[in-house]
């Protein structure tokens, strides 16, 4: 563990992404306390006013104000990735192992519902479930968190695979362990790395997935201070006024970003010889 | 070798069957009713009845679904509810937007992934890697739609040179067409392109190490023929697969791409179909762009396998 | 069942509603010069030349008769004629299209139409009273528009010209149904060919005949050379586009590859109106929005309730940020100014918190209560929902926005299926179409669940009755208890505006959005 850290702390990229994800978490955290502006305050006589001392990002078409509605979004961003990855690593990790230890038959079907799973953009699958499930910020965690179930699933099939017939847990079924025991005992923890480096990644995923279905309009009620809701009601007003489709995409591009490099650092760092690629 | 094409066709024939009842159900799990929605304003009890009779929707799920299967292996996908014209005429009207749309970010993905990716790969640690190393997570972290809204900002409406949406068919002139589908390529193909100068990088990293590389090295063969011809051919091969992979986001990423720029593609297709519940239309677009999605792979699978001998085929 | 149908009509008319949003209105309208005035002054029309017109959204079918949204009309009117078409430049006017002469018996039941001469199908048949009376059977066949022709008894066709038609009652807004360009007169032969479906074909008699419409892409239409008003049109084609984007239509127009937006956005009458080479010419809309209250249940049942939401709304600040200050608000009834029907009604003149919070008290709801508000897609109206929630907030009501698909949405309203709704309506010309059909008792298209015996009364007297100065009087009245009684928040009236090239001339922008004087229109260039 202690070594994971040295080599993790020596990732200087991935380091400075983990800084910032520390940052956006206190930023949600205290946003609060901490917002010049209340971001769902309408100032009717400030509209669509360009970045100033006053407005530090400008402010929207309702005279709502930029910076304070992207310091909140950090919520909205962060919830989303919590629960939504929360529910794949959840019933991914649970697939996965099953269909990993059992084999079989079960392995071949779960294995199969998998594939077909992957075959859909996830983007498609995901408005599809919003369709069947409405419109809510509930339900959009929930779309989300089934489209990237299978990988989940994946990745911890893979990982029980590599150790379903290895000397100790061959131990432990001839010692009458049951099968749930040894699942929860000792496969699961031996699945965590790769496990824990697409936790960060699906957090990564999951922001741009929000993003994109609040740009799309099928995603959180639209007065919500959502980066993607922000961008796709930025996009009639950017003619007159930048700073409205500019920061909120910034804000984005960073978190996404900073998910990705501290994943990809994580992924160095736990197993060195897992490859550079996604 | 064809043995190996062979099943992994025999394992591609369960996950389209698989494709084909998720399809299926998840439409039917939408919430409305399909004849409602055809009737529209012509709605009546007896015409709703006929039209429940005629699409077999009065007999249960598993004999509609058999019903349904049945004509997609015909060819036959339904009607739109939409526009009242077969679902697979407006899929292959809408095809070949999608398809430019595709080869055109396929193409600026590897116009920027390989030679970056090769470069950073003999630079390795070098400043040059460094750089090719944030593009490569920039490229991946950027959201698409964001980086379409920027361009349409700055070329569109700051400097007019490109018009911001709409499309203009290859029939009208390809300057002309190219016009409307550049920034919509770059839009989308910028996380295609860092995704394959990722692998570039590191499948070149790997063949340079490797014996035969030396061995050309030791034998006098010079640098940049022996990067060109060796390295690189060898490097590329499984650079194919990630673009096979590449190909489901590329469909995905097209439904957002096409609704920004107003490009009449499949994407745009399902997003309308979703948003009108237009549920024949929605099944087809589903069925097609999923089956799509495994037909590309299992052909970049069996490409793979022709180009690299060092495949086993077991 | 014609209730549900009706229900259908108006997912599909407020879809119109929906789609045509983005408008503005101005109450100056009879100030500014007739913009064709101002137009034919510029020369004699020149002949040929082809232009490209821009809409919203793609058409849903080509069928006059079945077809509700406004873009679908724009690409039939074009096609075909009718009895009767608006006035150019004028709002409520009519003027005969395919008629020549008419007489209204004394009664009020009995018209008698005269067609012109030598009028011809784009196919090369000639256009007979036959025609006529299949068209107006074939509307009422098709459900959509069939309660305007409830009250037609019977319909004779003495002669090839003449037409008869008989009411059971009279019908104030007759003609004026006749003159909406959806109520089209069908080639019958055609319509038997394409299997009683004109959702592709071209079956009309119109200036311009159908050369292809491709979905999303482009319909072009070319000039009809035996169109029976001599010298007319003058285009040699017209090519319609449909480009949702309002960025891409605004780049389009400057860099002159279009040549008329249709439904100019109030932020784009703003930023157009300083380029030089376009006409930017807002008329006042008939288009009309306002906050829908559910009265069957909840809340909403109370009239204090709803009369504390009509008092709380600040309608002025949500004109400027909402509209750029463009619409023309609504403090009183749905009929905007410079109608003859406007009632001048000021009831909810300026936002009162104080006296919103006692009628709450005054019905039980002084803690306030939480409520959701639908919404579709049309962006001016979730622009609208955000402002009213914030609106309402000061009040105790904690309002939730549920944004839906359009087709839902619709859908949703139509089955009352809501608390609090934010949509439109086009009024479109007569009193009775601004009224009868969204405040009569069970109509079909009453989603708030409304019912006044009074209201009721009111609105079939101003039906039945002729003379104009008494109509005023009834719906002066009906008006005053339904903006009272509050079913609906009034919120503005939207400036209905076009941008037009500089050298296209003779296009009238029509509060009814009709864009059939494209048959008078020429290009000098």
């Amino acid at each position: 563990m202690k070594e994971t850290w040295r080599r993790f702390k020596k990732n200087r990229f991935a380091f400075v992404g983990f800084l910032f994800i520390a940052l956006i978490l206190v930023v949600a955290i205290l946003a609060k306390w901490i917002v010049p502006f209340d971001p769902y305050y309408m100032d009717t006589n400030s509209t669509l006013t360009a970045p100033n001392s006053e407005h530090w990002f400008g402010t929207d078409q309702f005279g709502r104000d930029i910076f304070s509605r992207i310091l909140y979004g950090t919520q909205i961003s962060l919830k989303v990735g919590l629960i939504a990855v929360g529910f794949s690593l959840f019933f991914g990790t649970i697939i996965g192992i099953v269909a990993g230890y059992f084999g079989g038959k079960i392995d071949q079907i779960l294995s199969r519902i998998t594939d077909v799973l992957f075959s859909f953009p996830d983007i498609l699958l995901a408005l599809v479930i919003m369709a069947i499930l409405g419109p809510s910020l509930t339900n959009l965690m929930i779309a989300i968190g089934i489209v990237y179930t299978p990988i989940f699933a994946r990745i911890a099939r893979g990982a029980v695979l590599n150790i379903r017939d290895s000397l100790y847990i061959e131990a432990a079924r001839s010692m009458g362990v049951n099968s749930f025991q040894i699942m929860l005992r000792h496969i699961l923890p031996n699945s965590l790395a790769p496990l824990i480096v697409q936790v960060t990644l699906s957090f990564a995923f999951a922001i741009l997935a929000e993003a994109a279905l609040s740009f799309l309009g099928l995603g959180v009620s639209p007065d919500t201070p959502s980066w993607g809701i922000m961008l796709s009601e930025a996009k009639d007003w950017m003619e007159i006024s930048w700073w409205t489709a500019i920061f909120p995409g910034i804000a984005i591009t960073l978190a996404v970003l900073s998910f990705n490099i501290m994943g990809d650092g994580l992924r160095d760092a736990l197993d060195p010889r897992l490859k550079n690629e996604r | 070798m064809f043995a190996y094409i062979l099943r992994r066709l025999l394992i591609a024939i369960p996950v389209l069957f698989g494709i084909s009842v998720l399809a299926f159900f998840m439409v039917r799990l939408v919430p409305g009713d399909t004849v409602t929605a055809m009737l529209g304003t012509n709605y009546n009890e007896a015409q709703a009845e006929i039209l429940r009779q005629k699409y077999g929707l009065d007999q249960s799920l598993l004999v509609q679904y058999g019903i349904w299967i049945m004509s997609v292996l015909k060819g036959d996908l339904g009607i739109s509810s939409l526009t009242n014209e077969p679902v697979i005429e407006i899929l292959i009207n809408r095809l070949p937007i999608t398809l430019e749309l595709t080869v055109i970010s396929i193409l600026f993905a590897l116009l920027i992934a390989i030679p970056l990716g090769t470069i950073a790969a003999l630079k390795r640690n070098t400043p040059v890697d460094y750089g090719a190393s944030f593009f490569g997570m920039f490229g991946i972290s950027v959201p698409n739609f964001w980086l379409g809204t920027l361009m349409i900002l700055y070329f569109s409406l700051h400097l007019s040179w490109l018009p911001s949406s709409g499309f203009v068919p290859l029939s009208d002139g390809i300057w002309m067409n190219l016009k409307t589908m550049i920034m919509p390529g770059i839009a989308l193909g910028t996380s295609v392109g860092a995704v394959t100068m990722r692998m570039t990088r590191s499948s070149m990293l790997e063949v340079l190490g490797e014996e035969y590389m030396k061995m050309a090295k030791a034998k006098g063969v010079t640098n940049s023929r022996l990067i060109w011809k060796h390295g690189l051919r060898n490097a590329l091969v499984p650079v194919v697969t990630v673009l096979g992979i590449q190909a489901g986001y590329l469909l995905g990423g097209s439904i957002i791409i096409e609704q920004i720029f107003s490009l009449p593609g499949i994407g745009q297709l399902a997003l309308q179909a979703i948003t009108n519940r237009d549920y024949s239309l929605l099944q087809g677009a589903m069925l097609f762009i999923a089956s799509a999605f495994v037909l590309i792979n299992l052909a970049v699978d069996i490409i793979y396998a022709l180009i690299n001998p060092k495949i086993r085929y077991s | 069942m014609k209730r549900l149908v009706g229900l259908f009509g108006v997912v599909l008319l407020l879809l119109l509603a929906a789609c045509s949003g983005n408008q503005g209105s101005t109450s100056e309208n009879e100030e500014k010069p007739n913009p064709n005035d101002q137009l034919e002054s510029t020369g004699e029309p020149i002949e040929g030349g082809k232009l490209t017109i821009v809409d919203l959204n793609d058409a849903q079918g080509l069928d006059p008769h079945s077809e509700t949204n406004a873009q679908s009309m724009h690409y039939i009117e074009n096609m075909y004629n009718t009895l009767f078409k608006y006035k150019e430049g004028t709002y409520g006017e009519i003027e005969g299209d395919l008629v020549e002469e008419y007489e209204i018996s004394e009664d009020g039941k009995v018209y008698t139409f005269t067609l012109h001469e030598g009028v011809k199908f784009h196919n090369g048949d000639d256009l007979t009273s036959k025609d006529v009376k299949y068209s107006i059977e074939r509307i009422v066949e098709q459900l959509v528009r069939a309660p305007q022709f409830e009250d037609v008894e019977s319909i004779e066709t003495p002669d090839d010209k003449t037409v008869i038609v008989n009411l059971k009652k009279p019908v104030a807004p007759f003609l004026t149904f006749l003159a909406y360009p959806m109520n089209a007169i069908v080639n019958q032969t055609v319509v038997e060919e394409n299997g009683g479906k004109l959702d592709n074909a071209d079956a009309g008699s119109g200036p311009f005949q159908l050369v292809h419409w491709k979905k999303d892409q482009e319909m072009v239409l070319d000039k009809f050379t035996d169109y029976f008003k001599e010298g007319l049109p003058y285009l040699d084609q017209v090519t319609w586009k449909a480009v949702p984007d309002e960025t891409s239509r605004t780049t389009a127009i400057r860099n002159k590859e279009i040549d008329i937006i249709l439904q100019l956005s109030p932020k784009d009458i703003q930023l157009l109106s300083k380029s030089e080479d376009l006409t930017v010419e807002p008329v006042t809309g008939t288009y009309w929005e306002y906050i829908g209250l559910n009265v069957t249940a909840g809340p909403l049942k109370e009239k204090a309730v709803r009369q504390a939401i009509a008092t709380a709304i600040d309608r002025e600040a949500m004109n400027k940020s909402v509209k750029f200050g463009q619409a023309t608000i609504l403090t009183g009834g749905p009929i905007p100014e410079g109608h003859w029907a406007d009632a001048k009604l000021d009831t909810y003149s300026k936002s009162d918190i104080e006296k919103a919070k006692s009628l709450l008290k005054e019905a039980g709801y002084e803690d306030g209560f939480n409520i959701t508000l639908k919404v579709g897609q049309n962006k001016a109206q979730v622009d609208a929902a955000q402002v009213v929630k914030q609106q309402l907030q000061p009040i105790g009501i904690d309002v939730e926005i549920l944004q839906q698909e359009d087709s839902i949405f619709f859908d949703a309203l139509g089955k009352k299926d809501f608390e609090m709704s934010i949509v439109g309506w086009v009024g479109f010309v007569d009193p009775d179409e601004f009224l009868y059909n969204i405040f009569h008792t069970e109509e079909v298209w009453n989603q708030q669940g409304y019912s006044n015996p009074e209201v009721d009364r009111l609105l079939e007297e101003g039906r039945e009755t002729a003379d104009q100065d008494e109509r005023f009087e009834i719906y002066k009245k009906a008006q005053s208890i339904i903006v009272d009684e509050a079913p609906m928040v009034f919120l503005y009236a939207n400036q209905h505006a076009s941008a037009i090239q500089k050298g296209v001339h003779g296009f009238d922008v029509n509060p009814t959005v009709s864009t059939k004087s494209l048959e008078n229109t020429w290009i000098d260039r």
